[in-house]
């Protein structure tokens, strides 16, 4: 018998070597934060068996993932280090600006319901010193904007009609402040002769976890799983266009949630491009590209290095006639989700965005190119450069004729 | 010019049964002084499973084991609360055991007195997930756990503070007669291979495997059998309170909790050399296979280390029964005034760490009798200082787990520990991850008489005995220590080599792949970033 419940989160095989720890970009910047190590598999040692420990040096950890990806033996570092999280929240309270930014849905359902209004007020200094002191907001960091026609307004689609059928997991971001993306993730498959459904969904969970709440995410991540495994059952591939939210169902999920059904939907989960370059590999692909003559930089989230499937938007992005893709090989962006907003973290994100500003301007290239929302915003903070989402600029591609 | 050196009672061997001897006899205003040719805790005491007996092991077949060993849980839980975790135990009955040895055994400890409750197997699953899921019987005991350097240490510590003497690293080398009496030990010092005299009346002989090679230094026959048990080390903690398997004692039964770990075992191999730790493969195997029975996931579950001691088991006549474990595990307090003609001179031996005090008290008792003292022993109701204190650490720079260290070990220590937190710029470092232990703690554990020595340390705070098994922190205890001026480079890098060699002596014989990759990592920084000599490759 498999012992899931007991060795899931093994620790077991850590060697002490560090890896993780060179690798965070959160210990990059400062040694105020323990390091994935201690607060990962050393913790979880340490406190097997015994009475918890609370260490509150753990809301500095961003759940990046880098630990996992580096680790030479497969530790779940950073499911060992969201367990501490979730501990930390259970024993001091989750801030009111923690449920906030953990619950990008409820934010987005009635900050895109007034729009203008929020955006506005994100916008003013007073209002934003405001957030600053009753919420613990930096005030200096720029928000996404919220979108009142947001995207579940725009697409309503159930179901679909097509041989090959996408279930597509929009993601907050992708509903609430860009909805811009999932209209060129529409536009992408009908060039594919792909019809696109839009099952029920709630926020993946991904920031949940991040700020320690992990009933809420499970419950999320549960509801999903449900919904989504209805459409896999029926034929549909599942595709989603932010890095985070394909990552949790093909990683979080399964030592979340633990169950058959979360492994089984895993097996069906594509990120955006990861599902064109499968189709390219069935010789299904549209490659009818119109030429654009763009350099353009593409910074690899985190989210997406975790899934250890290469970079799919760049095989994509250079089918295209005349795009010049470059990597920035750069490191964390340092906005981690919710981590860059909230006040006493603001100096470290800033600290840990540098590398990848340099790298921007480096390269010097006329836009960047990630597939995830919270890096936008700290790409926005930080550099000059327009940034879109790989799955617009093939959108803009196919309309290019 | 040997030096001299006078007491009323010298005790040979700085195990856990010396040092309560020592204790004992300072506590009764006896001068007294305790003799151990390495480091305290070098022998059996620091080789053992770390079990606080109920005495459920013993009620079926040895009554008087069991008696002892309950009431001297009880006593230690109130004398030495520092070194002991009241973790209580269960017994289990697995399938294909003898339900029979399960309606004995309830009787047994009903008669002797030790308290038993049946637990359903839902609740003891509950309690401990790793149980074989098919249990068919679980009874809970008070079972304990018992971190037997910290045991040791403290009480030798506790009788140094009341005025006892100490020598570590002193081998008595002879015993002199006279009369029939004896008159001296001699002793010589490991370091500089000095000799020392010391004119005694009375020699307590509480050498454990070495007693009988000790015995014939006094021209005493003794026969001793040294029953070997190996033991493995489980890289985490599996358990809250300790398992064990309810059925005739045998091989591989019980799983003890030991802070960070689990210590598994044992098994049962006479020998003939009482320094004999040697490890086998096979045999580990075995035993590994043998405990799934009762904990499964043993098998799959990473081991850190595996270590062996020998139980010194006395027989009065060379042909008793030497299968190891039918001999009694009671104590044997020889005097060999009656027994050989031999005034003043005492052997202890036998026993259990959990009986030790006892087995002190026995042996004080007699050799107070001969010295004519008439105080009587006060170690069943006076402490030895507690290790836990209430000394607020917040203030200063730590981790919360190192933090939750030094609350729960820092003991008599603490003055030492605060001054290094005070003085030292890297006391509130973590030195060695694994165990969690500090700069700070360190500096406060170094013993003050001897050259540095990394063993030392880590009997003193766990130092290198987790995950990595010094890989990372060996190195770094050692360059602090040159640096704060507590070793040359020369003690250091031998220091180095030793702990090392010690570390992978118990390493090696588990043979798994994870392990395997872990000395493979300690070799890459020792041998090549260190560029310290590989064993064995100098004579290649
Ligand atoms: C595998 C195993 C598991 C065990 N598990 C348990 C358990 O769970 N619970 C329990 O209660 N008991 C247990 N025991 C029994 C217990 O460990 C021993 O009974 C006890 O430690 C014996 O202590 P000691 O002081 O008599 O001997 P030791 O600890 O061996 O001390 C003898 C000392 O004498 C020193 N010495 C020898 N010769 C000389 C010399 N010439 N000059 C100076 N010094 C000398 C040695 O270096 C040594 O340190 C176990 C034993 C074994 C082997």
């Amino acid at each position: 018998m498999h012992l899931q419940g007991l060795n899931d989160l093994d620790y077991n095989s850590c060697l002490k070597c560090n890896a993780c720890t060179v690798s965070c970009p959160v210990s990059n910047v400062t040694l105020d934060f323990g390091g994935p190590k201690h607060l990962g598999p050393e913790l979880a040692r340490l406190t097997e068996q015994q009475e918890p420990i609370d260490d509150k040096r753990i809301e500095l950890c961003t759940l990046c993932g880098t630990c996992d990806a580096v680790c030479p033996e497969g530790v779940p570092v950073s499911s060992l280090t969201a367990n501490v999280k979730a501990l930390h929240a259970e024993e001091n309270g989750t801030k009111f600006r923690d449920f906030v930014l953990s619950h990008a849905e409820y934010v987005g359902k009635i900050a895109s319901a007034f729009a203008p209004a929020t955006n506005l007020t994100m916008k003013i200094k007073p209002a934003r010193k405001v957030m600053q002191w009753v919420m613990g907001m930096h005030a200096d960091r720029q928000f996404p904007v919220y979108r009142f026609n947001n995207f579940k307004r725009r697409y309503t689609k159930k179901t679909a009609e097509t041989k090959r059928k996408v279930a597509y997991f929009t993601g907050c971001y992708a509903t609430y402040n860009q909805p811009d993306i999932g209209d060129a993730f529409v536009n992408v498959m009908k060039h594919n002769g792909i019809d696109v459904a839009v099952p029920k969904q709630k926020c993946c969970g991904v920031p949940m976890f991040a700020n320690g709440r992990m009933k809420e995410g499970k419950k999320n991540a549960a509801y999903n799983v449900d919904s989504l495994l209805a459409y896999v059952r029926d034929g549909y591939d599942v595709v989603v266009t932010c890095s985070s939210c394909s990552l949790s169902f093909k990683k979080e999920y399964l030592h979340y949630l633990n169950s058959a059904e979360a492994e089984e939907l895993a097996q069906h989960v594509y990120d955006a491009n990861e599902y064109l370059r499968f189709l390219k590999e069935k010789d299904e692909l549209n490659e009818d590209f119109g030429a654009i003559g763009q350099r353009a930089g593409y910074f690899s989230p985190c989210h997406m290095k975790g899934q250890g499937i290469g970079n799919p938007a760049m095989d994509m992005l250079e089918l295209i006639p005349g795009y010049e893709i470059r990597d920035l090989a750069a490191d964390c962006c340092g906005q981690c989700g919710t981590f860059g907003f909230k006040e006493e973290k603001y100096p470290y994100s800033m600290k840990m965005g540098e590398s990848m500003k340099e790298a921007v301007n480096e390269l010097d290239a006329e836009i960047t190119v990630t597939e995830c929302g919270m890096c936008k915003t700290q790409l926005d903070q930080l550099t000059e450069k327009k940034t879109m989402h790989p799955i617009e600029v093939l959108a803009k591609a196919y309309e290019t004729v | 010019m040997t030096a001299r050196f006078e007491t009323d009672v010298v005790i040979i061997g700085g195990g856990v049964t010396g040092a309560g001897v020592v204790r004992d006899l300072t506590l009764r205003g006896v001068r007294a002084i305790l003799v151990e040719q390495q480091d305290v805790v070098h022998g059996t005491s620091s080789r053992n499973h770390g079990l606080l007996h109920s005495g459920g092991r013993y009620a079926v077949r040895d009554e008087n084991a069991a008696i002892e060993s309950y009431r001297e849980n009880l006593i230690l839980k109130e004398t030495v609360p520092g070194s002991i975790e009241q973790t209580g135990g269960l017994f289990v009955k697995v399938p294909g055991d003898d339900d029979d040895y399960v309606r004995q055994w309830l009787k047994s400890c009903e008669k002797v007195g030790i308290p038993t409750e049946e637990v359903s197997v839902k609740q003891a699953l509950k309690e401990e997930p790793y149980l074989n899921r098919d249990a068919e019987a679980v009874f809970r005991v008070p079972d304990g756990a018992v971190d037997p350097f910290t045991l040791t240490a403290d009480v030798i510590a506790d009788a140094a503070d009341r005025g006892g003497g100490l020598l570590r690293y002193h081998e008595v080398t002879s015993i002199s007669r006279q009369n029939g009496q004896v008159e001296s030990v001699t002793v010589q010092d490991r370091f500089t291979g000095e000799l020392k005299q010391i004119e005694t009346s009375i020699v307590i002989n509480a050498a454990g495997p070495w007693a009988a090679h000790v015995a014939r230094m006094a021209d005493v026959p003794m026969e001793l059998i040294n029953n070997k048990g190996t033991l493995t080390v489980l890289n985490q903690r599996i358990n809250r309170q300790v398992i064990n398997r309810l059925r005739m004692p045998g091989d591989a039964d019980i799983f003890v909790p030991a802070h960070n770990v689990t210590i598994f075992g044992t098994t049962g191999v006479n020998v003939d050399r009482p320094d004999d730790t040697s490890l086998d493969r096979d045999e580990i195997r075995e035993m590994i296979q043998e405990g799934a029975a009762l904990v499964p996931e043993v098998e799959n579950i990473r081991m850190i280390r595996a270590f062996s001691g020998s139980r010194p088991l006395y027989q009065e006549k060379a042909d008793s029964d030497a299968s190891g474990r039918g001999v009694t595990r009671g104590m044997a307090l020889l005097d060999h005034e009656k027994r050989d003609g031999l005034g003043g001179f005492i052997t202890i031996s036998g026993g259990k760490l959990t009986t030790f005090r006892y087995m002190a008290e026995k042996t004080a008792d007699l050799a107070a009798e001969k010295l004519g003292v008439q105080a009587g022993c006060t170690t069943d109701r006076e402490p030895v200082p507690h290790r836990v204190t209430d000394r607020d650490f917040s203030k200063w720079d730590l981790s919360p787990a190192a933090q939750k260290k030094v609350q729960y070990w820092a003991g008599t220590n603490v003055e030492r520990l605060e001054k290094s937190l005070h003085e030292s710029v890297n006391a509130s470092e973590v030195i060695c991850e694994c165990e969690q232990v500090t700069w700070a703690e360190l500096e406060a554990a170094f013993p003050e008489d001897r050259p540095f020595h990394l063993g030392d340390l880590r009997r003193r705070t766990r130092l290198g005995m987790g995950t990595c098994q010094g890989t990372f922190c060996h190195q770094r205890a050692a360059a602090l220590a040159v640096e704060n001026g507590y070793a040359t480079n020369q003690e250091a890098e031998a220091a180095l080599v030793n702990a090392l060699e010690t570390r992978k002596k118990g390493m090696t014989p588990l043979g798994d792949e994870q392990t395997r990759r872990q000395t493979e990592m300690m070799d890459a920084i020792y041998c090549v970033s260190l560029g310290m000599q590989k064993e064995g490759e100098s004579n290649v």
